[in-house]
């Protein structure tokens, strides 16, 4: 966890390889067996070219990225907003850093803004996001 | 009411998915743990909860045969912690439904509720389909 949450603290990295193997694990363990993420003939013949990862996966990342950062204030008064960019695909790295914009104070309670960005190994964006946790109330 | 499977064609803004309540085992939380490679402090991880509840929902609807489903954008809030065990409550409505061209893009709107009714998160996932 941060020991010191200030304006400009980095967050991160977390980074973690995509592999089929994992995406399967995912659909068992999500109930998500959308075809594109774990059959891959089907998958090679959409646009997509292959299968991807579910992108509750990568944002699970990013979560986590929140939580050793924030602790259990992630789990309490933790916000995301998230965009969906590139896909992630079996064989990519990908690393999840954040920034802490802002604390700012809203009726008595400070809040850390923080920005996140999901990227693979050719720095393509995969997921790019805005994040928010309650620090306080005094 | 129970819920049925409808198909994508028949859902309507404002729609509201009859309620769905389900155990959170530590068999269920234990393998997503081990396939998110989560951080696991004895509560379940909040997206383990929005994974499991997304995956309820958007079983109740079938996708036009050459439709591919893509995750377009989700936001998030969290409220308490839930410990392994707990039985939640997902609830879910339509909140946009568009389309543009060959694309069609569904907004859902969904609440995470614990045994004391308290709410322990809400989201909107934004669904695009793609022929």
């Amino acid at each position: 966890m941060l020991t010191e949450i200030h304006q400009g603290n980095t967050i991160g990295p977390v980074v973690k390889n995509i592999t089929q193997e994992k995406i399967d694990l995912y659909a068992e363990a999500s109930g998500d067996f959308n075809p594109i993420h774990i059959d891959e003939s089907f998958a090679a013949s959409t646009p997509l070219g292959g299968t991807i990862a579910h992108g509750m996966l990568i944002l699970a990342y990013a979560s986590e990225m929140m939580t050793l950062a924030f602790g259990q204030k992630w789990i309490t008064g933790g916000k995301l907003s998230a965009k969906f960019k590139e896909p992630a695909r079996p064989g990519d790295t990908v690393t999840i850093n954040g920034t802490i914009d802002s604390i700012k104070e809203q009726n008595g309670i400070s809040y850390a803004n923080c920005s996140f960005r999901c990227c693979n190994q050719k720095d393509a964006t995969i997921i790019i996001g805005e994040a928010s946790v309650k620090l306080s109330a005094d | 009411m129970q819920n049925k499977t409808i198909t994508y064609e028949e859902l309507v803004p404002d729609y509201e998915f009859s309620p769905v309540s389900y155990v959170l085992d530590d068999s269920v939380i234990s393998k997503y743990v081990e396939a998110a490679d989560s951080v696991f402090d004895g509560s379940v991880p909040p997206l383990a909860i929005t994974a499991l509840a997304l995956t309820a929902m958007t079983g109740f609807f079938s996708l036009p045969s050459d439709a591919i489903a893509i995750h377009a954008s989700q936001e998030l809030e969290f409220f308490k912690p839930v410990p392994i065990g707990a039985t939640i409550e997902c609830r879910a409505k339509v909140a946009r439904k568009l389309a543009r061209g060959q694309m069609r893009m569904l907004v859902l709107e969904l609440g995470v509720f614990d045994q004391s009714k308290e709410k322990v998160q809400s989201g909107k996932t934004t669904i695009v389909l793609t022929n």
